[in-house]
């Protein structure tokens, strides 16, 4: 966090909580390097981020230089460092390498561009996916860990109801109930906050004070919606969603991403519950900072650290995920070609060319062991408890 | 102690609850229909069609198809759509199938990731340490299926015996002792393949909670007293870093109805994952529904459980 | 306290070490695939085949999988079934007759054509005289039926209410003519002799009288749904071979049959086969060996459905039922035969009886003893269920299977291998490219023609298909004589495409793109997902279609979303399909225009008025050259409008171990040897009771 605040006063409170020696990214920095697997790790994964964002400039666009989707059916299953066979192509179908690095398939695609593309979209599936639980996870986890002591009361309840309810009505089209619903509800809120909402409780109307009863915090909400979600068991989750909608990309990164959270959203809640406790956050509120920007910058560059650990390592799972659903016949559709998919089509193949199994499903497990040993590289970096003492 | 177990268990309830009607609107929105009712069959009218539907309840309003679904549940009468059989005693065969598979997994799992785990923070970024960890992630970072393909060639085409299944095709005339260890041998690569994700997240798990005792002032202070390092890791620092496991065999519970599709369908193992997959496939609504209802079940069990189990050995905490 | 510790550490090793010693030593109990296979003498004596999916239920009624039906093809016996060149056979009926009751109401006071005014005798007279020569001879018999009155309720649906009238039928006189043989055409026939429009002017509504007041119109309607000027009534009678008996040994007897039928048609059963049956009047008991079943109306494959396997009446009739319900404590209302225990113990009277099933493991099936043919040769039949097939292969190339279909890229491999032997024959079905002929452009024949010249059939059927295919040029089943060979398949010519197109308006762009009016030739090419060879043919369309400046996406769909959201709502342009076809030759439900509604089979929306003129002749035709003959017209109506681009038939190939072979018993009791040969029917396992597996390869002839 080197931006320089503009306020005087957050200067010295941000000066004051600031280590005396190294940036905290240059701690980290040391630290990656003296642990040679984690540093591993990420090299292989900076180079296959590398091969994954050259792979989708070679092989997209209507005219690829590496074509992934080029049929030379008089080519199929030929083994990797084959030389295509000149005579039987047209000049279009003609390798742009010169030679099947990778062979190819049981329709004579070039594995290798098929690789490349599958490269791009196999990390699209896991950044996006766990993106989306990250996203759902901070935010309710930091809902739940900051605000969660707060009630909900029953007016809100109605109030969330009548809302969805005239979204609904809107959404099949029967306007005037909408209408109707959506400016009764705004009065009613009105004239709730006019006679009963104040601060003075006494003054409420007894008819009224029902509709100010809290139900619920709203940390029980969530982690009661948390606790929901765990109790489907996650793959049958996703399988069964997949299963039942029509199969897209974006379905599958969704649906990993929707079924994700929870873990995410438990430990930042853990988090924020004990740092908004600590001195500086109590500080910060004591000088007047609003909650946002206590929140995003006082407890989040705090809490970060494991969320990016589980971060990495939920990225791995997604890309095995999206291979396991594929050998079950429901990962990403074609034309998108992803690592998991060209190894469940290579399957059936793996007594008359093993290549089509062996190449993704090695590259698989390269690229997710660097992943996952980037992941607990960082885990042990980012925990200070498990610092080794120097 | 009651009141803790009264307002988790009612808690539970309601969360149950919601669980069942979350599950059951997931299925019955989604697009498409029970196999049974395969339009595009040409022996299926559109009056066959119309009555298997009535015959489902699939006609009758969402609400009332989830009250009767529940009722039959609770009943027991809940039948498959898909063979007519009670749901509950498919579960039951399925489970008994799965269960010799959870208890080698779950075995394997623990046994080897204490020792492992223990040692890898004791030898901290010693070899072992490192071969551990790159072992450990190297499992669980192989497409499964992958694995076991490669598992299942290596075998067969070397040792030439019989992996798949739940027992050699044949051998029910052999002794006893043949047949025993016959299921066992087809549990070894199913097992072992299942075992491997949790040995990795468990083993270093055991690590980390071992290294964080070990970094405490009392451990130090213990070392420094002169103590034998043996004691100190395994009486000391093993009985504190153990407490958390504790609570981990409250988990263990949803376990039992889980399986992995993937590697029964491989092994051909008739287990509890395949028969959901092929309700979920088939749209066998009850199947699936009771399947859910009773995960649910369990995984709340095994969070009260466990809940319950930090009581009893943590005594600080008090709920 | 050291101890402690030193036993905290020991268990620590102690407890993996040895449970990993006690699975590893289990390697050594296992047995090998030699010892299961080879050691085993018992082995010979078993047939091992794998499916993919466990079966759901023994019922030959109510199933509706393959895995079900291939179980209840041993187990139970249909009255007849086909033989190597597809005609019937006898199985538990041996012999059965084909005649005739054709009936037409008297018009007392119209003329006839050729004698004018005649009373009712004097032209069942007049018409004896007159069925003479060649034309008539197969009339037999002809009757007078006086009038009767018959009081009835009608239920008469009409937008979806139901009402009931009661009304009074009086209805005339009737002729009654037995033939030997039917006839579809006999009343056209006999239009020179009665008159033109004898039977168009006869009027239903002069003999029904309503109870109630009811509009004229209605009673018009209602009275031409009661009484039909003609009527044909095909009457098929089966003998039942005499000492067949189900596996619990009870005889089949012509009362079983009875209840088959009234079991199918029985609505609380939900039998998937009640279409089938619909055409059925009644089924009639005449002594126990011989069944009668009266059909409505001309129905040509009525024949076939009764190879459906018999039900034992004495296990599954409403007594057998009840005590069933009873005994289990469920509520006999509820209780129907998909509720009862038969269906997970099957008993027929089929050459194998039921063993054991073990849910998602295996179905095991003894023979029977008692087959009234002579018992099988193997004593065991077992169906290991394997869903991954994979798995499914090396299990076989262990030997721990005995048979196993050969995916289309392993033909060339596999059929070197010394120790199989290979059958391949043409499957019954097709695969296709339907388009949706109410938009457009596929309103033109043209433009549907060039869309199938585009493709290069021949380079899918070699490469995704690897030989394993044959072009197929229209909708009948290939090996049947109904398939009309003359028609050629529809050349691969892009250029000729490009040119038809133009033709139909459609020419390239600057874009280089067709386009018409402005418009582009686009449009999207669905099909379903899981299936590789679907999603191959979605790809090299794809390519093909761009190559000649068409402009096609294509998408993959859930199949339960696919037919239900897309081609039951008729919402889409064109579809990869197939079809897997009977060997009757009825297309009414995937040809005929009055089944182009949504949900309805006919989803391209195909409507000739010649093509549907045919499909129902063939379905009424029971002469077999006259039923060919029409459907090699049909054929050449539909690969003239090319409603669907017919793509190609699979070849299937199976292996079976070498040491299999069917073994005969001769006249003079010496044991023959003879190899498995493949029937038309499309199996090899036609034989199937006369197989054994043998210790060696026996070196025969093929």
């Amino acid at each position: 966090m080197e931006t320089r605040p503009n306020h005087a006063q957050e200067t010295i409170v941000d000066d004051a909580y600031m280590p005396p020696s190294l940036s905290p990214w240059r701690e980290t920095w040391r630290l990656l390097r003296q642990n040679s697997m984690a540093l591993i790790g990420l090299v292989i994964f900076m180079f296959f981020f590398g091969i994954a964002l050259t792979g989708m400039l070679l092989t997209s666009g209507d005219a690829p230089i590496l074509d992934p989707a080029q049929i030379r059916l008089q080519e199929k299953l030929r083994p990797p460092l084959a030389r295509p066979n000149l005579e039987t192509l047209q000049p279009a179908e003609v390798p742009e390498l010169g030679i099947y690095l990778l062979g190819t398939d049981d329709l004579g695609r070039d594995v290798f561009a098929r690789m490349l593309q599958g490269a791009w979209v196999s990390l699209t599936v896991g950044f996006v996916a766990v993106a989306i639980a990250v996203a759902i996870g901070i935010f309710l986890g930091g809902l739940s860990g900051y605000y969660g002591q707060e009630y909900i009361q029953v007016i809100q309840i109605v109030m969330v109801l009548i809302a969805g309810v005239a979204l609904w009505l809107a959404a099949t089209h029967a306007w005037p109930g909408a209408v109707f619903l959506a400016i009764g509800g705004a009065a009613g809120w009105l004239l709730y906050r006019r006679y009963a909402g104040g601060s003075k409780k006494s003054a409420t109307p007894d008819a009224l004070r029902w509709l100010s009863r809290p139900i619920m915090s709203v940390d029980t909400l969530i982690m009661r919606l948390v606790d929901i979600m765990l109790c489907f068991p996650s793959f049958f989750l996703i399988l069964t969603v997949v299963a039942l909608l029509p199969p897209s990309l974006y379905n599958i990164m969704v649906v990993i991403g929707l079924t994700s959270w929870m873990g995410t959203t438990r430990f930042v809640r853990a988090e924020f519950l004990s740092l908004r406790e600590q001195d500086f956050v109590a500080a910060a509120r004591a000088l007047g900072i609003s909650d946002m920007r206590i929140i995003f910058r006082h407890i989040m560059p705090n809490a970060v650290a494991p969320v990016l650990v589980s971060a990495t390592l939920g990225i791995a799972s997604a890309m095995l995920t999206e291979a396991g659903l594929s050998f079950l016949g429901f990962g990403v559709p074609p034309p998108h070609a992803t690592w998991g998919n060209i190894l469940s089509d290579g399957k059936d193949f793996i007594f008359d060319a093993p290549w089509l199994t062996f190449a993704p499903g090695i590259v698989i497990l390269v690229v997710v062991l660097a992943f996952n040993l980037f992941g607990e590289g960082l885990r042990d970096i980012l925990n200070p408890k498990l610092r080794k003492r120097t | 102690m009651l009141s803790f177990l009264g307002r988790s268990v009612i808690q539970k309830t309601i969360t149950l609850f919601f669980v069942s009607v979350v599950s059951f609107l997931i299925i019955h929105l989604a697009p498409g229909e029970p196999s049974q009712i395969d339009p595009l069959n040409p022996k299926f009218t559109p009056e066959i069609v119309e009555r298997m539907r009535k015959e489902f309840h699939l006609d009758r309003p969402l609400h009332i198809q989830y009250l009767l679904f529940y009722r039959d549940l609770f009943t027991g009468k809940t039948v498959s759509w898909r063979d007519n059989l009670p749901v509950l005693g498919k579960i039951w065969d399925r489970f008994l199938n799965s269960l010799p598979l959870f208890i080698v997994g779950t075995l394997l799992t623990w046994t080897f990731s204490f020792p492992v785990g223990i040692r890898s923070a004791i030898q901290r970024d010693g070899p072992y340490d490192k071969s551990m960890t790159f072992l450990a992630y190297l499992l669980i970072s192989i497409p499964g299926f992958f694995f076991a393909y490669i598992l299942i060639i290596l075998v067969v085409t070397e040792l030439h015996v019989p992996v798949i299944g739940m027992e050699s095709f044949g051998v029910t005339s052999e002794s006893k002792i043949v047949q025993i260890m016959d299921r066992i041998w087809h549990l070894v690569l199913p097992s072992f393949l299942g075992a491997t994700g949790g040995i990795a997240v468990l083993s270093r798990y055991v690590r980390s909670q071992m290294l964080e005792i070990i970094g405490q002032d009392y451990v130090r202070t213990a070392r420094a007293k002169g103590l034998a390092p043996e004691r100190v890791y395994y009486h000391h620092a093993l009985r504190n870093a153990l407490l958390p496991f504790v609570t981990m065999f409250g988990l263990i519970l949803p376990g039992l109805i889980g399986g992995s599709v993937i590697i029964e369908s491989i092994f051909s193992w008739p287990g509890m994952g395949r028969m959901a997959y092929e309700a979920i496939l088939a749209r066998d609504y009850p199947v699936i529904l009771t399947l859910n209802f009773i995960t649910a079940v369990l995984v709340l069990l095994g969070t009260l459980i466990s809940d319950l189990l930090y009581m009893l050995v943590d005594p600080r905490i008090r709920l | 306290m050291i101890g402690i510790i030193m036993n905290i550490r020991r268990f620590l090793i102690a407890a993996p070490a040895i449970i990993t010693v006690i699975l590893l030593l289990s390697y050594f109990w296992v047995p090998t695939y030699e010892d299961q296979t080879r050691g085993n003498p018992d082995r010979l004596k078993q047939y091992l085949t794998a499916t993919i999916g466990d079966a759901t239920i023994l019922n030959p009624i109510l199933s509706a999988d393959s895995a079900s039906s291939q179980i209840e093809g041993l187990v139970f016996e249909g009255l007849i079934d086909r033989n190597e060149d597809l005609s019937f056979r006898g199985r538990v009926a041996h012999s059965w007759r084909i005649y005739e009751h054709a009936y037409f109401f008297l018009r007392e006071q119209a003329p006839t054509a050729r004698w004018g005014q005649v009373d009712a005798g004097s032209l069942v007279a007049r018409l004896k005289e007159a069925m003479t020569g060649p034309d008539w001879e197969h009339v037999k018999a002809i009757d007078l039926i006086a009038s009767k009155t018959i009081p009835q309720n009608i239920t008469l649906s009409e937008d979806g209410i139901e009402h009931t009238i009661a009304v009074q039928i009086q209805t005339p006189a009737q002729i009654r003519l037995t033939l030997d043989k039917v006839d579809q055409l006999l009343f056209e026939k006999l239009a020179p002799l009665l008159g033109k429009d004898y039977f168009a002017d006869f009027n239903p509504a002069d003999y029904v009288h309503a109870q109630s007041d009811i509009e004229s119109s209605r009673l018009t309607a209602l009275a031409g749904q009661v009484l039909s000027p003609t009527t044909h009534n095909p009457i098929i009678e089966f003998y039942l071979r005499p000492g067949v008996m189900f596996h619990d040994g009870q005889p089949v007897t012509a009362e079983d049959v009875q209840f088959t039928y009234q079991s199918i048609v029985n609505p609380k059963n939900l039998s998937p086969r009640i279409p089938d049956y619909e055409p059925v009047q009644s089924v009639e008991v005449v002594d126990p060996l011989t069944v009668r079943i009266i059909y409505k109306r001309l129905y040509s494959p009525a024949l076939g459905t009764w190879a459906m396997g018999i039900l034992p009446k004495h296990l599954l009739d409403a007594q057998a039922l009840e005590a069933e319900a009873r005994k289990r404590g469920q509520a006999p209302e509820t209780f129907t035969m998909r509720q009862s225990t038969f269906s997970r113990h099957p008993i027929g009277s089929g050459p194998f009886k039921f063993g054991e099933w073990r849910s998602d493991q295996y179905i095991r099936l003894n023979r029977f003893d008692g087959y009234w043919e002579g018992p099988p040769n193997y004593q065991q039949y077992v169906m290991r269920i394997i869903p991954d097939p994979l798995t499914q292969e090396m299990e076989f190339y262990a030997g721990t299977i005995d048979d196993y279909s050969v995916l289309p890229h392993q033909v060339a491999r596999l059929k070197q291998d010394e120790r199989f032997q290979s059958f391949s024959g043409t499957a019954f079905g097709y695969s296709y490219i339907g388009y949706n002929s109410r938009r457009p452009p596929f309103d033109d024949p043209r433009v549907r023609r060039a869309l199938g010249m585009a493709i290069d059939k021949h380079k899918i059927m070699e490469y995704v298909l690897y030989g394993q295919a044959e072009p197929i040029t229209g909708p009948f089943v290939k090996q049947t004589d109904y398939y009309n060979h003359a028609i050629a398949p529809l050349p691969y010519d892009p250029e000729a495409a490009v040119d038809l197109l133009a033709e139909a308006g459609w020419v390239r762009g600057k874009d280089g793109f067709l386009q018409k009016e402005g418009r582009r030739l686009a449009f999207t090419l669905i099909t379903n997902n899981g299936n590789p060879i679907r999603k191959a043919i979605l790809a090299i369309a794809q390519d093909a279609w761009k190559k000649i400046g068409i402009q096609v996406e294509t998408d993959l769909l859930e199949w339960s979303v696919f037919i239900q959201k897309r081609v039951n709502q008729l919402d889409f342009d064109a579809v990869v399909l197939a079809w897997s076809m009977g060997i009757e030759p009825d297309l009414f439900q995937i040809w005929h225009s009055s089944q182009s509604n949504p949900f309805q089979l006919n989803f391209v929306g195909f409507r000739n008025a010649e093509a549907d003129d045919l499909i129902l002749k063939i379905r009424r035709e029971y002469d077999h050259p006259t039923q060919v003959a029409y459907s090699h017209r049909l054929h050449e109506i539909i690969a003239d409008e090319q409603p669907y681009t017919f793509l190609f038939v699979n070849r299937w190939t199976a292996l079976l171990d070498r040491r299999i072979v069917r073994q005969l018993t001769a006249a003079d009791g010496s044991v023959v040897y003879k190899l498995i040969e493949p029937t038309k029917l499309g199996t090899y396992t036609f034989n199937f009771n006369q197989w054994i597996k043998l210790p060696q390869a026996p070196a025969l002839a093929p």
